[in-house]
């Protein structure tokens, strides 16, 4: 019993990560219509912040809320620069564009910064755990899962309480109508771009405390999981990707913990297997978006 | 017509020029490198290069191999990725050269073996370990690094001596060299112990903690957890183990000799390791990783940086040996060398399928540096025999 509630835990806090690179995926395509492949290099970013921070020898408490300023900054320049341009094109050109800055990005790593793995450097105390009993959590898992449901109430009073947050998701249901009562096309799209940065920010935050180094294409797994969970959810329904985080998180988990070893190494199958069967059935994801399959921008 | 006539010679002049873009001497060797610079095996592939650079520029500043060989080498970058590895080897291998250099990983050899062997033209992978590499990759692939199954052994006789009873080994199935823990479990066990469980991991998974709370909740508790698991997978792992709690002794194997295993303090203090080499006072790595520093301006954190470096050796005692640059010529030669002198190890292919034998050292991280635990030859009968995963 003690190692499934600890499994569970680890679940939770697995699954958390997960639900906010998928959020910031869906907030971008509820109101783009376009699935940004580089946001995983929008937390490559801030785990190179993370290092030269450490390297400076500044305190995790205060890199850490730098770093994902920085992912900010990052996501609104890549907003201007790359997306702008091509804002009124299809969805394949969209597409193209965000792979190509995946690619851009991670080349600039690795002529700037170095192709081999850096190492951060982060307080010991993330190492550690906190016991209740037999159980262990550890200190990361605490965070990662405190600060998912932090993150998660203040979106959802911003969405629902401020001009800025009803504006996007007016524009999410019908962006036309949205600009024709005076909403800034522009406002809405840069602050959809400045909440997905610091979304990933926060994830490249919890993912760099878990592996300690940072290299150029570190982006590229966790953005490959944000839009399985994104699309196991409902793609473009912000709910749809939280539970869809948190689902793909379950599955993983548990795969590994209870099945026998002899089928382990087919684990990542079976899980894409479970998430494929999960569409099946709800084939708009878990909770489907309000206006699946309509016009964007 | 007469205007045909010239646009055809034009053409083939030009054709005959871009075939053949600079003038090779008789006597120069073309040494063809496809390696990862970039991409998942830069750590290993990256530094790598570096000390091979340095062994050829001390080789072609003293007139060449013999005195008389200049080297000259091609260099191309694979990306890490297997396909790109086939396209690049065979590039190369059109460009005339006479020993080809794979990437410091088993998987991608295979791509480029096929088309050495093919070619008739030596391969060698500077730190690729899997002992399946040479068997399955041909008569023309060899390795430059300790197998997998002798450092395996070697540490799971540490693991026996040191009074450890119960193992746990974590391996992906994803690549040959993450199986290594599989030899430790059967030598493990031959020697009389137990292994409790043999988990799995994917390349990249990043979170462990399924796998720590199943290691911690194993009944008797585990004292030994063994992983060739790598960066960043490695760092996550160890973290999360200790995070948890758990105190058993921890084994790695070469892919952890990187700067990151270094830094991460606490956690990774008391790892033990297996790798190549270590840099005792005096040594010829020592005196290597001189060299090292000279040339780039800082000190070399890895151990692959000196195996490049006694993979040109090798290429140049081959060369010696057969008194030609005729590919046929030095894969016959390499095949039968005995105690090339490395900065790392005393080199020996004869009597091998192309796995060379050379000492293993074991290194514990101590206050976050390399301390020496042992460099013992492993016991002949206990190293499995190399399967292909």
């Amino acid at each position: 019993m003690d190692v499934f509630i600890q499994q569970s835990i680890n679940a939770v806090s697995l699954g958390g990560t997960y639900a906010l690179l998928a959020l910031g995926l869906a907030i971008i395509f509820s109101i783009m219509g376009m699935i940004n492949f580089a946001h995983g290099e929008l937390m490559t970013i801030t785990g190179y912040a993370l290092m030269y921070c450490g390297l400076v020898g500044l305190p995790f408490v205060i890199a850490a809320p730098f770093a994902i300023l920085i992912a900010v900054v990052a996501a609104l320049l890549m907003e201007r620069i790359a997306f702008r341009p091509v804002r009124n094109s299809s969805g394949a050109t969209l597409l193209v564009t965000s792979f190509a800055v995946a690619v851009i990005l991670q080349t600039l790593f690795q002529n700037l910064v170095s192709p081999r793995s850096q190492a951060v450097i982060l307080p010991d105390m993330l190492a550690q755990s906190v016991h209740f009993g037999s159980l262990s959590i550890g200190i990361n898992q605490i965070l990662s899962i405190t600060i998912t449901l932090v993150i998660l109430v203040l979106l959802n009073w911003f969405l629902r309480h401020t001009i800025l947050g009803m504006a996007m998701r007016a524009a999410a249901e019908d962006f036309s109508i949205t600009r024709l009562m005076g909403v800034r096309a522009n406002a809405v799209i840069a602050g959809a771009f400045a909440i997905s940065g610091a979304l990933a920010g926060v994830a490249g935050v919890l993912w760099v405390a878990q592996r300690a180094s940072v290299d150029p294409l570190m982006g590229f797994i966790p953005v490959l999981k944000a839009f399985i969970a994104a699309i196991l959810g409902g793609l473009g329904s912000l709910t749809g990707a939280v539970a869809g985080g948190f689902a793909l998180g379950f599955i993983e988990i548990y795969l590994a913990a209870y099945l026998p070893d002899h089928i382990q190494p087919y684990r990542e199958a079976l899980a894409l297997g479970i998430v494929i069967f999960l569409l099946l059935l709800r084939p708009n994801g878990l909770v489907p978006a309000f206006n699946v399959g309509r016009e964007k921008v | 017509m007469f205007r045909k006539l010239k646009l055809t010679a034009c053409l083939t002049v030009g054709l005959a020029m871009a075939a053949f873009p600079t003038a090779v001497s008789a006597d120069e060797i073309i040494i063809g490198t496809a390696t990862g610079q970039t991409g998942g095996l830069a750590p290993y592939d990256g530094p790598a290069m570096q000390g091979f650079q340095i062994a050829v520029d001390e080789i072609n500043a003293a007139g060449g191999i013999g005195g008389k060989h200049k080297i000259k080498l091609i260099s191309k970058d694979t990306r890490s990725d297997a396909a790109q590895t086939s396209i690049v080897a065979q590039e190369l291998i059109d460009s005339g050269i006479s020993v080809l250099v794979t990437p410091s990983d088993a998987d991608p050899s295979f791509a480029a073996a096929a088309l050495a062997t093919d070619a008739k033209i030596p391969a060698f992978s500077p730190a690729a370990s899997s002992p399946t590499l040479p068997m399955m990759g041909g008569d023309y692939m060899f390795a430059n690094f300790p197998g997998d199954n002798v450092q395996a052994t070697v540490s799971a006789e540490w693991a026996h001596k040191q009074g450890l009873k119960n193992a746990y080994v974590l391996y992906s199935p994803d690549t040959q060299y993450t199986t290594l823990p599989l030899y430790f479990s059967d030598v493990f066990k031959k020697l009389g112990n137990t292994v409790a469980g043999e988990g799995t991991y994917t390349i990249g998974q990043q979170d462990f903690s399924a796998e720590v709370t199943k290691i911690k909740a194993m009944n008797p508790p585990v004292d030994v957890v063994m992983t060739a698991a790598y960066e960043p997978d490695f760092p996550a792992f160890i973290r999360q183990l200790r995070a948890a709690g758990v105190t058993a002794q921890v084994i790695g194997s070469d892919g952890i000799d990187s700067p990151t295993t270094f830094s991460l303090g606490e956690a990774a203090e008391g790892v033990v390791f297996s790798t190549a080499g270590h840099a005792t006072s005096g040594s010829a790595l020592e005196g290597f990783n001189k060299k090292f520093a000279a040339k780039y301006g800082k000190e070399t954190d890895t151990i692959f940086s000196a195996i490049g470096y006694d993979l040109m050796k090798v290429i140049e005692a081959g060369v010696l040996a057969a008194d030609s640059i005729e590919p046929q010529a030095i894969r016959d030669a390499v095949a039968n060398l005995e105690n090339v002198e490395g900065v790392t190890s005393m080199i020996t292919y004869k009597g091998t399928t192309g796995m060379p034998v050379r000492q293993v050292t074991l290194i514990r991280v101590k206050d976050g540096g390399r301390e020496l635990v042992a460099q013992p030859s492993p016991t002949a009968d206990l190293v499995p025999a190399p399967r292909m995963q």
